[in-house]
């Protein structure tokens, strides 16, 4: 097993890892790297950002009594669109943890066999996942549905989000699948 | 077809699409994504996206990757190295007290950083070699660590806890504090074993008559002993400080995650000037890479103990095990069995997400403590982070020290296992150890 969930150190700030360099699949790849790279960037700002708003809620309501209505819900979506956002530079680095107590024991062309559906199943999950997302934040936007919340905020933010991160990550398993085809 | 045979193939799915490598996240997405099109109305496929979000969008859930930037934060500071070797400054007169300060340092840096492996790396890195110097075994200078690292998903604010909270309906507030009794008896049954292994082996090193660095004795001046205090000290306040926040109505778990972090990252930036691009990154990219995963796998988690209700798959096995009419103490045994096994192969966070619908109305039918329940089943699956084959810990450190070997490490924590099945054993005869304090604090 690549890691034990909970708090497997599985992409911690290492390099890409098993993405693919010639051919089509590396000139996708050559594009897709700076938009993971970027969306990596903003989503670690968001992160930062919902920090800092739930701690000025804390500080505004407990020092300045300001009543507060916002901040649990735009934090919320911030870091859905972190989660969401950073799926595919996440996949870059293989770091959505799997069991592969299998290599252990398949022999080595099964096994290249084993992983390469492995990775054309997860990749019609989220090309799927990514569809259906992309329909409901068509929805959202079209309908002009809000939260339930007082604050009432868009829901095509974090549905465009979603659809967006899910895209992105599926494009991502789409190189990595063609690109081991090429290596194979 | 009947509700039995469609719990059958779920389970069996479910297996092949996890083994077959599939991400977790992704393999349990996809199973409920087909199980949805073959067993439940068209409509509801639509409806799988959404689900997904409604069900990630609490702000509750939201609060672990706050808890895994503060804990990244320290992780990645010199916080731990610090602690440790004042804690050795101040415990080196008791037998074994070098292996004393290590789990304690484990103890208190998981509290803060809420972490296993980063416990284990940040203490490991120097105290692994801190301990052979001074003529422990390897193995068992490994077991110390790797069984001190899980502490971090006992001890608040546990991100394991977090999510029992939310699939039992329980109080998260009430279960943290439930985790700090059984997390101090942790602490002294591993210090308890340190002190007499360390008697065994200064009394072996004593009878080979030959000089060994385990028969050194130490001295510490005052000057020593107080140096590294003004580094640690400011950690332990933000350690209690938020904890404090939180038990006296000041903020909410939410709101406790966020002012965490920020004080986390204030504090590495005063405290070790790691104010720079360089320091920072690492602790970002850590943190998204960390809980960008975990997001994605409670997400797809969610959906697929939705699709196991609509499909009354979770309350026939619930109702199944009922009409066992096991004994308590029969059914309690069956169910943390259970736990030991899919810790064999599955991270906590997927085991409670998945299995919760299906135990937790057996056990609440039998008068067990939910609250109490939680905490025990934390402690069993932090053995699964130090039992082979796959205990995360045990490789964490096999990267942190690579010569002393994998055998080694596994037979050093070998020990800690037993002593964590022995705390469950105490925990179910003595509950008030976990219930104590939240009774105590919530009447």
């Amino acid at each position: 097993m690549t890691g034990h969930g909970i708090d497997a150190a599985a992409a911690t700030g290492i390099p890409p890892a098993d993405v693919p360099e010639a051919g089509l699949p590396g000139l996708a790849q050559r594009v897709l790297t700076p938009v993971n790279t970027a969306m990596a960037i903003l989503s670690a700002i968001a992160l930062l950002a919902a920090a800092c708003v739930l701690t000025w809620e804390v500080v505004g309501r407990y020092f300045l009594a300001i009543p507060s209505d916002w901040q649990d819900e735009l934090s919320a979506i911030l870091l859905i669109a972190a989660t969401f956002t950073s799926a595919g530079w996440i996949q870059a680095r293989r770091g959505h943890v799997a069991i592969d107590a299998l290599s252990h024991v398949l022999p080595v062309s099964i096994d290249r066999i084993r992983r390469r559906l492995a990775d054309l199943c997860a990749f019609a999950f989220c090309a799927y996942f990514a569809f259906k997302s992309f329909q409901l934040f068509r929805e959202a936007w079209e309908e002009g549905q809000t939260t339930p919340s007082a604050w009432g905020s868009p829901l095509w933010i974090p549905y465009g989000c979603m659809a967006f991160g899910m895209a992105l990550l599926a494009l991502q398993q789409c190189a990595q699948l063609l690109g081991a085809r090429r290596r194979a | 077809m009947s509700t039995l045979q469609i719990g059958l193939l779920y389970g069996g799915a479910t297996l092949a699409a996890l083994f077959s490598g599939i991400p977790i996240a992704f393999a349990l997405g996809g199973v409920a994504t087909v199980f949805m099109m073959l067993f439940m109305p068209a409509a509801s496929v639509d409806t799988i996206t959404e689900n997904v979000y409604e069900e990630l969008a609490s702000i509750t859930l939201l609060t672990i990757p706050l808890f895994i930037l503060k804990g990244a934060a320290i992780g990645k500071s010199r916080a731990g190295k610090d602690l440790y070797a004042a804690l050795h400054t101040w415990l080196h007169r008791v037998p074994g007290g070098l292996g004393v300060a290590v789990v304690l340092a484990c103890g208190l840096f998981a509290a803060m950083a809420g972490s296993s492996p980063a416990t284990c790396s940040a203490i490991g890195s120097s105290g692994i070699p801190e301990m052979r110097r001074r003529g422990y075994s390897p193995g068992f200078a490994a077991g110390l660590i790797a069984a001190g690292g899980t502490l971090g998903i006992l001890l608040p604010p546990s991100i394991v806890l977090i999510l029992y909270a939310v699939r039992a309906e329980q109080s998260l507030g009430r279960l943290f504090l439930a985790g700090i009794g059984p997390g101090i008896l942790l602490v002294l049954l591993f210090s308890a074993y340190a002190m007499l292994h360390w008697g065994t082996e200064y009394r072996r090193a004593l009878a080979s008559g030959q000089d060994s660095p385990i028969l050194t004795v130490e001295h510490f001046t005052l000057r020593e002993k107080f140096s590294a205090l003004p580094r640690v000290a400011p950690f332990l306040v933000l350690l209690t400080g938020v904890m404090v926040a939180l038990y006296s109505g000041i903020a909410t778990p939410g709101e406790t995650a966020g002012l965490g972090a920020v004080m986390a990252l204030l504090l590495i930036g005063l405290v070790y000037g790691a104010f720079t691009l360089k320091d920072q990154i690492p602790i970002f990219a850590g943190t998204l890479g960390e809980s960008g995963m975990l997001l994605m796998i409670i997400g797809m988690s969610l959906l697929y103990s939705y699709v196991m209700s609509y499909l009354h798959i979770s309350q026939g096995a619930a109702g199944w095990i009922v009409s066992l009419h096991l004994s308590r103490w029969l059914l309690l045994t069956a169910i943390l069995l259970l736990v030991v096994v899919l810790g064999f192969f599955l991270p906590p966070v997927s085991i409670i997400l998945m299995t919760a619908p299906i135990i937790l109305p057996p056990l609440r039918d039998a008068g067990f403590d939910l609250i109490w329940f939680g905490v025990v089943m934390v402690v069993v699956m932090e053995m699964g982070l130090i039992h082979p084959p796959v205990g995360l810990n045990i490789f964490v450190l096999n990267r942190v020290s690579p010569d002393i070997g994998l055998g080694a490490i596994i037979w050093g924590t070998l020990p800690f296992v037993g002593l964590m099945a022995l705390a469950v054993v105490i925990l179910s005869l003595v509950p008030q150890i976990a219930l104590w304090l939240p009774n105590l604090v919530y009447g």
